[in-house]
Parts: structure tokens; sequence; C-alpha cells
């Protein structure tokens, strides 16, 4: 057996799948164990196929496989859907007195668990509760203790009241007796071990979201958008205990106009969006940066182009948050790798757009943002969190910074690039600023010695920042390898994982994973040390993979997935083998 | 704040660029004597303007200040108010920024009702862009895009204002100095969006509503009986197509503002240098 499970529950969109998945794996973290979930799932409420897949083990998990051992199957579709990745140990949990599961064939030898999830649910008082039922026999099959879900239960119903969740711990009880009573469980050999370890479970849109507070974000106005509105769920209500505030804007030129104004009053400021929004945004980006506003835009991307496929995974934003916006733009691109990344990228992404006074783009993905992971808690120590404002002046300062008519000069062309900022209120301090190309007081200029100085001086910063920061990367596996694979986003985990897998098989590589996109790392060395380099990433033409051929001048291999779905660690292993093949085979043919 | 503030505070030391004679000049000063009327200083004032020959004003006047991109002034005004209440806040742009590009804001910021002024340089043209029809242009106004009219009514910012839950709606006519400055500063004093449509006249591109000819209609509303407090009231003056008037059209006294509502209290400027106390609750939510 190995040493991970793969469960899933799937049924249609409305049956309560994704709360089942979660009770079951907020359990899984609460008994110690590790876990990474994913979803499958299609753009609309009710209906169509769904599902919540969950991987646990005593150890770290990073990805996906392609393996389902514990599949729920609440429709036959399910079953289909998942075909693939059944093998002779899945066991298949499914109510076969319900009339559309009676024909139900469980293929490749896949053990068939046929319990009655209804008539059980109703015995517990309802028939609502038969994905809890099915819980309860999934813990029986996977020798995992049923108390366990008790907390979860608690967690997911204590608000509806205490007969609500004794109901459902009835239930979760029937689906486990039924089990036990009809079936030798001891043969499905699946044992769910639990520990002392303390974890918490949390996805990347809700990290992002725990690290704009923990940054002191104090404003936050978005449009609701599949895969971001999580942050703006998250921040709602949790904020206004900090003295901020969530505006839900009427669109997203509104709301990226309405965090400028709040970042130009002082306020920590950041909207998320995905792709359509971030289209629409584009105008401003260069009114926040030749008005020097910190401001921090977070996309999240999905299937693009167009609407797309708004549920799926996709990586295709990287050239519009690069390049996207009229004229030239300094800025930063900053996009996390993992999901405890998306916290320590926002706090880090407040902190670059102070200091620098510039946007700063924080590139997610869809399968960050709806994926959960076990952390330790410290891995979000607080007491780590830096809050770097920058050159803010008060009253003060503020003098210091007048020129000889007592004129306040918030684009004074500074060695570094960076002007000193005064909070509206601040006395002496007023001044104006405009999307115009302006003088040091902000006012308007067509004059061509101004503009190049301060087109220069924007500029600045981001040599500036290059000196001061350090925009490096993540490396994984044999430093020596002649393979050098890079990645960028949410492939991380997948790759780290494959690095696993291709060891085992006598493959040894070399895995650098970049967060950021610009300024970013200069991989000159890395890329002219190893034989093959192959730039891994969710989009059709390999838009990472162009940046790094433009830096080192020299051509890479690529790997790119674009069917909406996220790299699997073993099928990426797979597809890395196949690109060291194919090469081998050229080289081959060449030799003789 | 001091009370020694005079309206030229206000002033920057850019000369406008306007035509001369162009209305925005009456209006500008109506603005910044209606500032200094409040008792508010430039150090405490935060203007935001939109783009256009009326969008120049914030350059031309002095307080903290940000033009921004063509129709979205609005939502800027609303992230300065929200984030830091105490300071005044006021909007202005052109009918084209206002109710053409930024339709959508405009309706929405007036049902929001944020505590902001919201100043409207109305000419009835595309002032900066030499010389189109802009969304209040009469149907038959002949010009470069529309030789024979824009062929269709033009939008009625006090009907839509008003349709859309405004809290206050004034008209006002820029030559008209004394009584401008005072409908402006009732904007300023009301609690929630005051919402004032100006007549500005461009004196370049538009030769139909001239300064003769608003100087010719308009009826001021203090020389009636309207009474503000009356939404009927207000309504049938709004609707009269054909009218022209000047003075607060509607104020609902029990208007409320969105930040107060949303309890909003004070600037969000000043954050801790580190993550805020109990920030491990954040996490512990996890568990
Ligand atoms: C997105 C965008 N589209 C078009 C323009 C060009 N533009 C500048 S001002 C303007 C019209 C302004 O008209 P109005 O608001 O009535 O102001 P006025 O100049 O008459 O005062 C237009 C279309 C622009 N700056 N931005
Ligand atoms: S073009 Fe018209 S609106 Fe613009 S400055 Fe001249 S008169 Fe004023």
């Amino acid at each position: 057996m190995p040493e991970d499970l793969n469960w899933a529950i799937g049924g249609e969109a409305g049956d309560g799948i994704d709360s089942t998945g979660k009770i079951f794996a907020q359990a899984l973290s609460r008994a110690g164990r590790h876990v990474f979930t994913s979803k499958d799932f299609a753009s609309r409420i009710r209906g169509g196929y769904t599902a919540y897949k969950v991987r646990t083990a005593v150890d770290r998990v990073e990805s996906v496989v392609d393996r389902l051992d514990i599949l729920i199957a609440l429709t036959e579709r399910t079953i289909h859907e998942n075909e693939d990745e059944l093998h002779e140990d899945s066991v298949v949990i499914y109510d076969g007195e319900r009339s559309t599961m009676q024909d139900v064939e469980v293929p490749h030898g896949a053990t068939a668990l046929e319990v009655p999830l209804k008539r059980l649910a109703e015995d517990a008082g309802g028939a609502i509760m038969l994905n809890v039922v099915a819980l309860g026999a999934a813990c029986e099959v996977t020798n995992f203790p049923i108390e366990n879900l008790d907390e979860s239960l608690q967690k997911r119903f204590g608000d509806k009241g205490e007969a609500i969740v004794e109901n459902n711990k009835t239930a979760a009880r029937k689906g486990q007796e039924y089990v036990q009573e009809e079936f030798e469980t001891d043969d499905f050999g699946y044992d769910l071990e639990t520990t002392d370890a303390d974890y918490v479970l949390l996805n990347g849109d809700e990290a992002i979201g725990m690290g704009a507070l923990a940054a002191g974000c104090r404003f936050y106005a978005g449009y609701p958008i599949t895969p971001a509105t999580d942050i703006m769920e998250y921040l709602t209500g949790r904020i206004d205990q900090f003295g901020g505030k969530v505006v839900q804007a009427e669109d997203e030129l509104a709301a990226i106009n309405m965090a400028l104004g709040a970042a130009r009053a002082g306020a920590r400021s950041m909207t998320a969006t995905s792709g359509p929004g971030i289209d629409l945004m584009t105008e401003t980006f260069g009114l926040v940066a030749t008005s020097e506003t910190p401001l921090v835009i977070c996309d999240v991307m999905r299937s693009g182009p167009s609407t797309g496929m708004p549920t799926k995974q996709e990586q295709g934003d990287l050239d519009m948050t690069l390049y996207g916006g009229h004229g030239e733009i300094p800025r930063f691109v900053v996009a996390p790798t993992n999901i405890s990344e998306c916290f320590w990228k926002t706090v880090e992404a407040f902190n670059l757009a102070e200091k620098y006074q510039t946007p700063v783009f924080l590139v997610s993905d869809l399968a960050l943002a709806v994926t959960e992971q076990t952390f330790s808690p410290d891995t979000f120590d607080m007491d780590e969190v830096e809050v770097e404002r920058g050159k803010v002046v008060d009253e003060d300062e503020v003098d210091a910074w007048l020129d000889e008519q007592g004129r306040f000069q918030a684009h004074f062309a500074t060695a570094d690039g960076v002007s000193p900022r005064a909070f509206p209120g601040t006395t002496d301090g007023a001044h104006m600023t405009t999307g115009l190309e302006h003088d040091e007081l902000g006012r308007r200029t067509e004059d061509t010695d101004v503009r190049i100085e301060q087109v220069d001086k924007r500029q600045r910063k981001v040599d500036t920042a290059r000196e001061q920061e350090e925009f490096d990367y993540r490396e994984f596996g044999d430093p020596d390898a002649d393979t050098l694979v890079i990645s960028w986003g949410s492939n991380e985990g997948a790759m780290r994982e494959g690095l696993d897998l291709l060891a085992e098989e006598g493959h040894d590589v070399r895995f650098i994973s970049v967060p950021y996109i610009f300024p970013r790392p200069d991989l000159t060395e890395e890329v002219q040390a190893a034989e093959d380099v192959i730039v891994v990433e969710c989009n059709a033409t390999g838009q990472f993979a162009d940046v790094i051929e433009h830096d080192v001048l020299e051509r890479v291999d690529r790997i790119n997935k674009y069917n909406g779905v996220r790299f699997k660690a073993d099928e990426l292993a797979a597809d890395v083998k196949e690109h060291l093949a194919g090469d081998a085979g050229t080289q081959e043919v060449e030799a003789e | 704040m001091s009370s020694d503030v005079r309206f030229t505070d206000f002033k920057s030391d850019k000369q406008p660029t306007w035509c001369p004679g162009c209305g925005d000049f009456g209006t500008m000063n109506g603005m910044m004597k209606a500032l200094a009327e409040t008792g508010n200083d430039p150090d405490n004032t935060f203007v935001v303007a939109g783009i256009g020959c009326s969008g120049k004003i914030g350059t031309y006047m002095h307080s903290y200040a940000l033009h921004g991109v063509h129709g979205r002034a609005l939502p800027v005004g609303i992230g300065v108010k929200m984030a830091n209440p105490d300071l005044e806040v006021m909007v202005a742009g052109g009918d084209g920024d206002g109710y053409s590009i930024g339709a959508g804001h405009f309706i929405h910021a007036v049902r929001r009702n944020v505590d902001m002024s919201y100043v409207v340089m109305d000419n009835r043209i595309y002032g900066l862009t030499k010389g189109q029809a802009s969304p209040t242009s009469r149907k038959d106004f002949e010009t470069a895009t529309t030789p024979e009219g824009p062929k269709q009514p033009p939008v009625n910012p006090k009907a839509l204002a008003l349709a859309s839950g405004a809290t206050f709606i004034a008209q006002s006519f820029s030559s008209n100095s004394q009584r401008h400055a005072e409908i402006v500063q009732q904007a300023i004093e009301h609690d929630g969006f005051g919402f004032v449509n100006v007549y500005s006249p461009c004196v370049t591109f538009n030769d139909v509503d001239t300064y003769d000819y608003f100087r010719d209609t308009i009826v001021d509303l203090a020389e009636t009986d309207h009474d503000a407090d009356n939404r009927d009231q207000a309504k049938d003056k709004i609707l009269e197509s054909d009218k022209e008037y000047m003075g607060v059209l509607y104020q609902d006294e029990d208007s409320v503002p969105f930040e107060e509502r949303e309890g909003v209290e004070g600037s969000m400027a000043e954050i801790p240098d580190g993550a805020p106390e109990g920030a491990m609750d954040l996490v512990r939510e996890f568990y």
C-alpha cells in the first residue's frame, strides 16, 4: 500500500460535496495528518459534476496524483469521471438502493461497497445527512477513528444547534456500523494512522487575505470573480476588527480606483480579481505608477482568454501583469509558488508597494486559490511579519522637502527614485498628482527635460529595488544535475514530488521554482550549466519560458499544460522523462 | 483648521489654460470660496478631478489632489473618504467624464452616499477633444461627429440622481458667482453625497448653450416657493426638460453618510510596525 491515501467525494453541484469534503479534510488535519485538497468543479451552481479530493499522508504532501483509493460516488457519473484513477485496491462507496445507481459497474477490479446512504441517514434523522453517513463508512474502510469527525461536524453544524450536530454524529456512526456488519473491512488494507501534530488547514485565497491583514491592509475594494472572490469574502468581516473596510465596487474599474484613492489617503490598500477584471483595470495601472501610489493588485489567474473556463486552472496572465497597460510602467510582479508563500508574498507585496511607491502585482492561480493544505501554525508566525512603510514624512519632516516657495515636492527626483510621501492631512504637505506627466511638484508638464527626469526617476526605483531586495529563487533536487527544470506559481508542489519519482528511476534533476517574475533572478549561469533546460507552466505558449530565453539568450524546452487541470506529480514526472528521452533520441540520431 | 483661510489659499500658482471666458473659471472660484467658507484648508482637503477641460481644475487648485483617468474620479474620491473620513473630499469633472464614460460610477456613488461633494461642469459638449457631442448635448446639436445632431435625447443627470436615491441634488450656474458659491457650500455641508450640476459654458465649441441662453432662461429656486424637502416637488422640477433651475432641488435632511453607517472611524493610515496584536488568532481559526 502507498503511504498516502487519495480520497474523493463526487456528485452534482448542490449536493454538499464541498462541505462534506471539507469536514473530512479538517478531521484528518486535526488528527495530525497532512492534507492536500483539490476540487473539480464546473461553472454552475446546481447540477453538473463536482468533486472534492483529499490526499493525505503522515508526511507532507504537496500535490495531487493520478490515483484514487477511496471514492464516495453520489452519482454514477462520478465513477465515470474518475474511472482512470481507480485501481484494484480502490473502494467505491455508493448507495446501491438509489434507482439511478442500480446498474453501477465499478471498473478496474475496484471494490464496490454498497451502503444504503439515504436509508441510514433517514434513520439518523434526515436524508440530507447521507453524505455524512458516507463519511462514517469511509472512516471504517480506512480504519480512521470516527471521533475525529466529531469536531469537524461541530464546526460545520454548530450554528444550527446541538440537535443537528448530534444527528450528524449518529449518521456517521450508522455508516460506520453498517460497513462493520456487512463487510470484512480488514481486507481493504487501509489504515489512516493519527499523530500528535498540530496543523492548520487553509487555501491560497485565505492565505492571501490573512497576509493582507497581517501586513496592515485596511482597505480592500473588489468586484466578485472566480477564483478571487474568496479573498474578498475572507476579508469582509475580519478587516473591520482592525479598523479597515471592504467595499464591493460596481466593477473592477471602480475597484482599482477606490483602492488607489484609499492608498493616497495613506491606507495600505489592495484589490484582487481574475483575468477579465485585470483587463478592466489596465488603464489605471499607469495612473498608479505615475502618481507613485503604493497599491497591491492581485490577479488570481484562471483559464482565458475572454471568459474562457472560469473554474479551471491556467497561468496565462503572466504577459498581462508583466506588460499590461499603455506606455511603460515600472512595477513589481510577485508570484507565490505555494500556499504559505501566498501569505508571505502578500506581506512582501505591501512592503514593496510602500517602499517604492509603485503598483505591485501579486499573481496567484486557481490551483493555489482553491487548494487547501495543512501547515504547522508557526509557518505563519506573526512575529516574523515586518511592516516597512518607506519614505513617509510627517509634519516635522515635511520641511526638508519643500521648495523655496514652500511647496511640497511629492515627486522629487531623488537618487534612489523614491520620493517623500505625505499623507493628506499633513500640514504643508498639500500637493497635486496626476497621471499626466508632471514635474516634481506634481504639476502637468510637457517639458522635454522634466519628462526624461521623471521617467528616469520612476524607473530608478526598480534599479534600487534590484540592489536592496533579494529577488531569488527556491531550489530542490540535485544541484549538480544535467537536467534543469524551471517553473513558477503553483507547479512547484507537483514538480517537487515529481523529482522523487524521477530519482527513483535514476533521473537526477535540478529544480528551480521562481516566485519573482519582475524583477526576477538572473538564471543565466544556471541555464548554461545545464544540458537540458525545461520550463514548466500551465499555459499554451510558454510565457515564462519566453522571458527566460530573453534573459539568457538561449533556447529552452517547454512543458505546457492548458487543458484546465493543474499538473499532477506523476504525470509531470512522466512528461519530464519523455522530454529527456526525446532529447536522447535526437542526440543518438545525430551521433550515428 | 485655521479660521483665517482665504479662498485664494486654494489657488495654485499654475495659470489656467482655459479659453478666456470659459465657464470653468467661475465654477472653480465658487468651489474655492465654498471650501474656505466651510472652514477647510488645503491640508485637510482632497480634490479629485476627472479628465477634460473641466478636469484640469485639480491642477489650478491647491490642496491634496489627484487628477486621474477619464471617468473614474468618483471611485477615487470614495476610496479617499473611506480611508480618511476626516478629510474634506471634493470631486470635479465634466459632463462627458461623469455622465458618459463614468455614468456607471455616478449612479453608484449617488446610491452609496459617501459624504463628499461632486461638482460637474456641464457645458453640454466635449471641450478638451475639441467639440464632439456630449451626453447632455441637445438632440439636434450639430458637431463634427454628429453632423445632424446626436438624434437621441440628452441624459438628465438630476433625474438619474433622484432615481438612484440621491440625498442632495442641486443645479448651479458658474456666472452667477454668489449663488454658485452658496450652492456648492450647501453641497459640502450636506451629510452625504452632495451633487451639483453646474452650467459652465464652453465659449469655444458650444454656441447654443451660451451665457446668454442660461441667463435668459434660468430660474432661481430661491425666488420660488420650491420646497427642497419635498421629493415630489423636486421630481416635477427635475423632469421639466424645457426649464433650467438654479438652487437646491432636493435635500434629504435625514441622510446618513455611507462611511458612518459602515462604522468607519478616523484615518486608516496608522498601522502597527508588525502584524497587529492578536494576529495569531487569525491562524488559529484554521485549526
Ligand atoms: C479612456 C479615454 N478615452 C478618451 C479620452 C479622451 N478624452 C479626453 S477629455 C474627453 C471628453 C471630456 O469631455 P467633458 O467631460 O465633457 O469635459 P470638458 O472637456 O467638456 O470639460 C475625452 C473623450 C481619454 N482621455 N481617455
Ligand atoms: S474648450 Fe470650452 S470648455 Fe475647454 S477651456 Fe475652452 S471654453 Fe472652456
